[in-house]
């Protein structure tokens, strides 16, 4: 049996950890909601400016559950495993990758960079200095029946806990559902990581 | 329990099955030319193209199709048959806001698949890291079938990233050469078949041993300077199947030729006293294949073991690494039992996985 | 002179994603890389980008970059002598 040891909800302007509000914002845009957030995480990291949009989130959605629960990282650096995917890839930044070269200027590196959507893995990666697993998918929809199968597999095979996301980005959006799941219990909020249970937390907070 | 890998398929500018491509190379027939202006700033680039425009969906299909001839009819079907396929880009010329699942929905359709395909999207270890996915849900009864395809094409989009980062070499690539520039682009398709069951092959097949992989915690773009990432999926990988560095009988490594993949690949296999074992980059034959890489290679490893034979990494000359790793200068018939893939990509992620023949 | 380096540093702020400098943070003598501003190899081709689009000046090679990319004032210099 394993557990859903936290988890967490990001869509504009507020932020939901273990189904309560923590964070809400009055930001005007998405650029600005994920800067505020960062401020108010006092995450001292001055390279979350250069992320993408996608990396972003994903990034602050990890730091927000590190901030809520820091005993969740108590793990040797090859024990957590990281599963991330959406249905879009990295498309908002390859758009934008596309237009630094299309209208007279050069081809931007820093966009390049990110025209690949697993470099969130690595940003959190080498935030963390997590050594372990790395995967990420892009699929229609969430897909609990991928999750399930998939995290009991790492946790059997070579990871102890598996830090997991699904995320939503384009221009006009952000949305993000991000779980931790361990062999321990560790918060002890009784979330048995089940597919019930999982699409359960998954709709929390769906308008 | 035995996870098998067989039926593979190569689609590249050197051929449409694999062993058609394993006879080029083995002729050091390379899929590499000069193409007139077609970089950024109207450079002449080198490329491993097609010889008439080639797009996605097309090649997935055929690929697929090529693997499917290979192995029992009706396969594809099963509700215990999944399809698996590995992409940086897909379709990104013709379809910028959707570029993987338009082309995956529609061969869902096509074929009339069970599943709905699992894609793989995780720069150039893809292709690996897709078969490690297939092993381990073979291993855990949850399919029992996997068709895994890898397939990339070049567009402007990729080059002109490339060449933003000076990543581009100015001649064909040369893989762990002291000479060595940078990537050659290339495009094509790559395909496996992984069972639990031997019996769905046509033709012989092997063991899918063990998978990892494993993240440098470094840079989003350059690799760990120790090959930290690399060195500890080989380690992984090592051990989950049983093995020491020497039961390897040949690493088919990823080598890129870049200045620095290549040194951290050097040193890792160094660390893991990997030095004397032959080893070879296949990108001086089909170029960087990105999601299709580990595929095309894969199936390359593959008619190594059928035929025996250690493909020359092509565009080597002379050691371009600080740590001296044993790379192939030309073919060299000899006895493979055992052979190590290595991949490695943007992010920091590497991969490794280990095959072999059947006792 | 003065108005081209305070252009400069303008320019690296925006494209460079530097959040919360101002143009008064950047000394013209002050280290781009290591331990000035701390800049890294990506920033280092992203400012070759900045030469070509703002200024039409292309550097073909990275390496060039290194003493180009010194400081504002090493960037001054070398935009005064090659600009088209």
């Amino acid at each position: 049996m394993s557990y859903i040891s936290t988890y967490c909800h990001i869509s504009l302007n507020q932020c939901f950890v273990d189904g309560k509000q923590t964070h809400q914002f009055n930001s005007l845009s998405i650029d600005q909601f994920l800067k505020d957030l960062y401020t108010a995480l006092s995450l001292d990291y001055p390279k979350f400016y250069k992320m993408d949009r996608l990396t972003k989130l994903a990034f602050i959605g990890t730091e927000l559950l590190k901030k809520e629960h820091p005993e969740i990282t108590m793990y040797n650096d090859n024990e957590i495993a990281l599963l991330f995917g959406n249905n879009n890839s990295s498309a908002l930044t390859d758009i934008n990758f596309k237009e630094s070269y299309q209208n007279g200027g050069s081809p931007s590196p820093s966009l390049f960079v990110y025209t690949l959507p697993n470099i969130l893995l690595g940003e959190i990666a080498i935030r963390n200095k997590w050594y372990g697993e790395n995967m990420f998918i892009v699929n229609e929809n969430f897909d609990s029946v991928y999750f399930i199968n998939y995290v009991n597999i790492l946790l059997n095979k070579n990871a102890e806990a598996v830090f997991c996301g699904w995320l939503n980005v384009n221009d006009e959006m952000v949305e993000a559902f991000l779980f931790f799941v361990s062999k321990k219990d560790i918060i002890q909020l009784n979330l048995p990581f089940e597919k019930s249970k999982l699409i359960e937390l998954y709709q929390e907070n769906k308008l | 329990m035995i996870t098998y890998i067989g039926a593979e398929n190569i689609i590249s500018p050197l051929g449409v099955t694999s062993q058609e491509n394993f006879n080029k190379i083995k002729q050091a027939k390379t899929g590499i030319a000069c193409y007139q202006e077609v970089g950024f700033g109207k450079e002449n680039i080198y490329l491993s193209k097609f010889k008439t425009q080639t797009n996605f969906y097309d090649l997935i299909v055929s690929c697929l199709q090529a693997v499917i001839a290979e192995s029992i009819t009706n396969l594809i079907f099963d509700k215990k048959t999944l399809v698996i396929i590995s992409t940086t880009k897909a379709d990104i010329q013709e379809n910028i806001a959707s570029p993987i699942l338009f082309s995956v929905n529609k061969l869902k359709q096509e074929f009339n698949l069970y599943n709905t395909p699992i894609v793989v999207s995780n720069a150039c270890i893809s292709g690996v890291l897709a078969m490690n996915t297939a092993n381990n849900y073979l291993k855990a009864g949850v399919y029992e079938n996997v068709f895994i395809i890898g397939a990339d094409v070049i567009s402007d989009f990729v080059l002109f990233g490339f060449q933003s980062l000076f990543a581009i070499s100015e001649m064909p690539c040369q893989p762990f050469d002291k000479n060595r520039k940078g990537i050659t682009l290339g495009e094509g398709a790559g395909g496996v078949l992984m069972s639990i069951n031997k019996n769905v092959y046509k033709s012989i097949c092997f063991e899918f041993v063990e998978g990892t992989s494993s993240n440098d915690a470094n840079h989003i773009s350059g690799p760990s300077r120790t090959g930290e990432g690399l060195f500890r999926s080989i380690t992984n990988t090592l051990e989950l199947a049983n093995l020491n560095p020497s039961d390897i009988d040949f690493i088919s490594a990823h080598g890129t030729g870049t200045t620095f993949n290549d040194e951290m690949e050097a040193i890792a296999f160094g660390r893991l006293k990997m030095n004397k074992i032959p080893l070879n980059s296949l990108k001086g034959y089909f170029g960087h294949t990105l999601g299709a890489a580990g595929l095309i290679e894969m199936a390359i490893c593959i008619q190594s073991l059928r035929n025996n034979i250690a493909i020359k990494s092509l565009g080597y000359h002379h050691q371009g690494t600080s740590e001296k790793i044993n790379v192939t200068t030309q073919n060299i018939n000899m006895e493979i039992n055992t052979i190590l893939k290595t991949a490695s990509g943007f992010g920091g992620c590497n991969a490794s996985a280990i095959i072999r023949k059947l006792k | 002179m003065e108005d081209l380096k305070t252009k400069l540093k303008e320019q690296i702020i925006e494209q460079l994603n530097l959040e919360g400098y101002n143009v008064s943070d950047i000394k013209d003598d002050m280290p781009l890389f290591g331990d000035g501003l701390g800049l890294d190899s990506i920033d280092a081709l992203e400012l070759i980008v900045l030469l070509e689009n703002n200024y039409n000046i292309k550097i073909t090679n990275p390496e060039e970059g290194k003493s180009v990319f010194n400081s504002i004032n090493s960037m001054a210099d070398y935009i005064t002598n090659n600009k088209k």
